[in-house]
C-alpha cells in the first residue's frame, strides 16, 4: 500500500446531478492531460464527497428517459459521457467493442450436432431451483420450419416487432429466431411502454407482432381513448398473443380497432415454445388454446397416462420434435416429465373438444386442496375477474403462521396504478362486496375465505402470475448474503 | 457433416449454417432495426463473426456455455449467433434476475464467461467469486443509471495513482474496508463488504462500488444510501410496467433502515473521511477545484446537462 501521503478532499454538499458527473470527470482529465503537458500544476490525488440538493438520474449515453417527465417530476438529468475504446472501463470486465475489434469480420462456423442444445434457457418450477432447459438445433429447426410456418407464413418482407424478451423461449423462437429463418426483418425494442410500441409499430409499418395479453390490452386501451392525433396504425396482418389467455372482448375490439385477429398460441419453455394455436384463419374457439400445430401430437391422459375421452379433465402430453432434450445436468427432473416413449407432460390440466381444440383448465400444481375438495385457482379468478370493479385476480393458499392454509384471493382493482385514484379509493371492491359477488358465483367450498387488495400481481416476463411470490413463503432470491 | 444436414430441401439444421444460407439468400436485406439504425443480414453476420473470434480468443470452444444478460438490442443478436458459430451453448437469462438467481444461473450452467450490459457488470462481478467457473465478464452498452436524491443518497468519488495499489483487488478491499468501518461507527452494525461490489447489510444493497481504470488512474464511484429513496418519481422518468417495478432495482437499505437514526451528511463525511484515511493510510486536505479542472468540469457540467 502508499506510504501516507496527502490527498485533497473536495466536499460538495449543494451540487446536483450533473456536478456528479462533472467533478470526477474533470479530476481525471485534469491527471491525465496533466501528464501529457507537464503541467506546472500538478493535480493530487483527490477524494470528493457530495449530495444533490434536488432529485436526479445519472444516466448512460443508452438510457432512454422522458423528458417531459423528468421536467414535471423536477428531476435533473445527467448523461453520462460515451465512453470510447480508450476511456473509462470498469476493473476486471471487457469492453465487447474492444474484444470484437482485434476479431476478423470472417469467421468459419463450427459443425454442429442438431440434437446437441443451442441453448439453456432457465425456468422456474413451483418449487425448488430453476432448470435448465436444453433447447437443441432441431428443436428450433422444427418449431420455425412447422408449427409456426402453419399458422404465419414468415417472408422475407415482413418487419416483425421484437418487444417480448429474446432472452425468453417465446421472444427468442418466435420473434427472433423465425424472422432469422425467413430473412425477415426484427424491429428490436430494448425497452417496453404502450406508446412506444403502438409508435413503433407505426413507424416501421410493421406485419408482424407477437406479444403477450397485457401488450394487446394496452394497445386496445390506447385506441378506445384515442383522440385525433392518435394514429391506429393498420400495417399488421398476423398478430399472437401467448404466455396467458386474453379475454375475448379484448381479441374482438382489438379486431375492430387494428383491423387484424389476434391468434392465440399455447407453449412452453420445454416445446421450443409453441405447439397449438387458436385463431388459425379466422378458426376461432373461446378459452381455447386451438389445435394441435403443424407435426405436433397433443393429447389428454388420466393420472395412469391412460387417454381419456373428448371432453374430460386430464393432464395435456406432447410428442413433437420441438420436445427438448432434458434439463441440464439434471436427470431427476428431466425423467419426471418425459417418458421413455418421448412424451412430454406439461403439468398443465385441461381437455379436448370433439373439434379438435384443447381447453386449459389448470396448472396441475397450482390445483388447492381444501377440505378435500379440488379448487381450480383459474375458476375462481376468471369469476373474480367478472366483478365490474376488478381488473384481474390470483387466487393462492396461503400458510397462515400457525400453519393452516387459507384460500387466498390477491385481487388488483380497475383503479390501480392510477396514482391519483389510489387502490384505497371507494372505486376499489370492498371484502363485503367481493364475498358477496362470490355467493351469488361460487359453490361454498370454491370462495375464497380472505381477500387482499393488491396494485399489482407479481408476474414473469411473459405475464404469468409467480404464485410462489403471492404465497409469499419465498426466499427472496434477489438478496446476496454474508458466507463465512 | 451433421450441422449441414438439410431435412426437406430447405435450410440446414445447425443454427450456424441457418445463419450462413440465409446471409448468402438475403445479404443486402434489412435483418436489425434498432432506434435509428439498421443492420443487414451482411452485416449482423460480420459481428456476429467478430463476436465469435473474440470469444474463441479468449478459449471459448464447442459446448462451452456463454451467459448472455442482455435486452432486445442489436448486439443481443450479435452475441447470440456468434455463440452459435462457435458451436457453443448461449445461456440467455432475464436481465432483471440479481443476485442468488444469478449465481445459481452460472454455477449450474458452468458457464466460462457472461456478455451483459456495463450497468450489470458490478452486479456480476459481486457474485463471481461464488462462481468458479465464470473467467470473463464481457460488458457492451451504456445503461448505468444512478438515483440521487437530497435526503437519500451520497456519492463518494475518488480519483488516483494506479501505481499506489498493487492491484484492483487491494482498491476494492481498501474502498470495502473503509465503507463498512465508517458504516458501523454510524451504528450498522452487521454491513458487509460484498466481494468487489457493494456494501451490503440484511443481505441489501446499503452502497454500491465502482472501480474505473482511465490510462493511469483509477476512478471510483460509490452511491450509498442514508435513508430509503422514494422511487416513484423515478418510475415516471423510466417507464416500467408496474408489475415488475419490484424486480428493476435491487433491495436497497439504508442507514436510517438499519439502525433507525437521521445520520446528517456533515456526520457521515466527518466519519467516512477519517475512515478512508486509516484504510487508505493517507491524509486529507480540503482543497477545491483548480482552474484547468475548473474548465474541465464547466465543459462535463454542460455535456452532461445536454439531455
Amino acid at each position: 500500500m502508499a506510504e501516507k501521503n496527502t490527498w485533497r478532499y473536495i466536499y460538495n454538499p449543494d451540487g446536483d446531478a450533473t456536478d456528479v458527473v462533472a467533478y470526477g470527470a474533470s479530476v481525471a482529465e485534469g491527471r491525465i492531460a496533466g501528464k501529457y503537458q507537464l503541467s506546472t500544476t500538478l493535480v493530487p490525488d483527490t477524494l470528493i464527497i457530495q449530495r444533490s440538493k434536488e432529485k436526479g438520474i445519472i444516466a448512460g449515453a443508452d438510457v432512454s428517459v422522458d423528458k417531459e417527465a423528468a421536467a414535471s417530476q423536477k428531476i435533473k438529468i445527467a448523461r453520462m459521457a460515451r465512453s470510447g475504446r480508450n476511456g473509462a472501463r470498469p476493473i476486471g470486465t471487457i469492453q465487447l467493442s474492444e474484444l470484437t475489434a482485434k476479431a476478423s469480420r470472417k469467421f468459419q462456423a463450427a459443425e454442429v450436432d442438431p440434437d446437441e442444445p443451442a441453448v439453456l434457457i432457465y425456468t422456474s418450477g413451483t418449487t425448488g431451483n430453476p432448470k435448465g432447459a436444453m433447447i437443441t438445433h432441431r428443436n428450433f429447426h422444427f418449431q420455425t420450419t412447422s408449427i409456426v410456418k402453419g399458422f404465419i407464413p414468415f417472408s422475407h418482407t415482413d418487419r416483425v416487432i421484437g418487444v417480448l424478451p429474446l432472452y425468453h423461449i417465446y421472444g427468442l423462437a418466435n420473434s427472433l429466431i423465425s424472422s432469422i429463418y425467413y430473412g425477415a426483418c426484427v424491429v428490436l425494442m430494448a425497452s417496453y411502454s404502450p406508446q412506444g410500441l403502438l409508435d413503433t409499430i407505426d413507424k416501421h409499418q410493421a406485419t408482424i407482432l407477437p406479444a403477450i395479453p397485457s401488450m394487446y390490452q394496452l394497445l386496445l386501451g390506447i385506441a378506445r381513448i384515442k383522440s385525433r392525433s392518435t394514429k391506429i396504425p393498420k400495417s399488421i396482418k398476423y398478430c399472437v398473443s401467448g404466455g396467458a389467455p386474453l379475454p375475448l372482448a379484448v381479441i374482438q375490439d382489438f379486431a375492430k380497432a387494428y383491423e387484424t385477429n389476434i391468434m392465440e398460441g399455447y407453449g412452453l419453455t420445454e416445446s421450443t415454445s409453441s405447439v397449438s394455436i387458436n385463431g388459425v384463419d379466422g378458426v376461432y374457439k373461446e378459452g381455447s388454446i386451438g389445435k394441435a400445430g403443424q407435426g405436433v401430437e397433443m393429447k389428454v391422459v388420466d393420472d395412469d397416462g391412460k387417454d381419456v375421452p373428448n371432453g374430460t379433465e386430464g393432464e395435456i402430453i406432447l410428442k413433437s420434435t420441438t420436445i427438448f432434450k432434458g434439463y441440464w445436468n439434471n436427470k431427476e427432473a428431466t425423467d419426471q416429465v418425459l417418458n421413455s416413449d418421448g412424451w412430454f407432460f406439461t403439468g398443465d390440466l385441461g381437455y379436448r373438444d370433439d373439434d379438435g381444440f384443447f381447453f386449459i383448465t389448470d396448472r396441475k400444481k397450482d390445483i388447492i386442496i381444501s377440505h378435500g375438495y379440488n379448487i381450480s385457482p383459474r375458476e375462481v379468478e376468471e369469476v373474480l375477474a367478472t366483478h365490474p370493479k376488478v381488473s384481474e385476480a390470483a387466487v393462492v393458499n396461503v400458510p397462515s403462521q400457525k400453519g393452516e392454509e387459507t384460500v387466498t384471493a390477491f385481487v388488483v382493482p380497475k383503479t390501480a396504478g392510477d396514482t391519483e385514484n389510489a387502490s384505497t379509493s371507494a372505486d376499489a371492491p370492498t371484502a363485503r362486496e367481493l364475498v358477496e359477488f362470490c355467493e351469488l358465483h361460487l359453490a361454498t367450498y370454491k370462495r375464497p375465505k380472505n381477500f387482499i387488495i393488491v396494485d399489482s400481481l407479481p408476474k414473469s416476463a411473459t405475464g404469468k402470475v409467480l404464485r410462489k411470490e403471492l404465497r409469499g413463503n419465498v426466499e427472496d432470491q434477489r438478496l446476496i448474503d454474508k458466507k463465512e | 457433416m451433421f450441422g449441414k444436414h438439410k431435412t426437406d430441401g430447405e435450410l440446414p439444421l445447425g443454427l450456424p449454417q441457418v445463419l450462413e444460407e440465409v446471409v448468402h439468400r438475403f445479404k443486402k436485406r434489412e435483418a436489425i432495426r434498432f432506434e435509428n439504425r439498421t443492420y443487414t443480414y451482411q452485416e449482423m453476420d460480420e459481428e456476429s463473426n467478430k463476436v465469435a473470434g473474440g470469444l474463441a480468443s479468449l478459449g471459448i470452444t464447442k459446448g462451452d456455455r456463454v451467459a448472455m444478460m442482455l435486452p432486445n438490442i442489436p448486439e443481443f443478436l450479435f452475441t447470440f449467433f456468434g455463440i452459435q458459430k462457435l458451436g457453443a451453448i448461449a445461456v440467455p437469462f432475464n436481465t432483471m434476475y440479481k443476485g442468488r438467481e444469478i449465481s445459481f444461473i452460472l454455477q449450474d450452467s458452468g458457464a466460462k464467461a457472461i456478455v451483459c450490459l456495463s450497468n450489470f457488470s458490478n452486479l456480476i462481478q459481486e457474485i463471481q467469486r461464488e462462481c468458479p467457473e465464470l473467467k470473463h465478464i464481457i460488458i457492451t452498452g451504456q445503461r448505468t443509471f444512478v438515483f440521487v436524491e437530497p435526503e437519500g443518497t451520497v456519492n463518494i468519488q475518488m480519483v488516483f495513482e494506479k501505481s499506489k495499489f498493487e492491484s484492483a483487488e487491494k482498491v476494492f478491499y481498501a474502498m470495502g474496508e473503509a465503507m463498512v468501518d465508517g458504516f458501523k461507527k454510524l451504528g450498522v452494525e452487521d454491513a458487509w463488504y460484498s466481494h468487489q461490489g457493494a456494501i451490503r447489510a440484511s443481505g441489501k444493497k446499503l452502497a454500491t462500488l465502482l472501480l474505473n481504470e482511465i490510462e493511469n488512474l483509477y476512478v471510483a464511484n460509490i452511491v450509498t444510501y442514508l435513508q430509503q429513496m422514494d422511487t416513484n418519481p423515478l418510475f415516471k422518468v423510466l417507464y416500467v410496467p408496474p408489475e415488475i417495478k419490484e424486480k428493476a432495482l435491487e433491495p436497497m437499505t439504508s442507514v436510517k433502515l438499519e439502525t433507525g437514526k437521521d445520520v446528517s451528511l456533515d456526520e457521515f463525511q466527518d466519519i467516512m473521511v477519517k475512515s478512508f484515511s486509516e484504510k487508505f493510510a493517507v491524509n486529507f486536505e480540503p482543497g477545491k477545484l483548480t482552474r484547468d479542472e475548473l474548465i474541465a468540469y464547466e465543459k462535463n457540467r454542460a455535456l452532461a446537462g445536454r439531455i
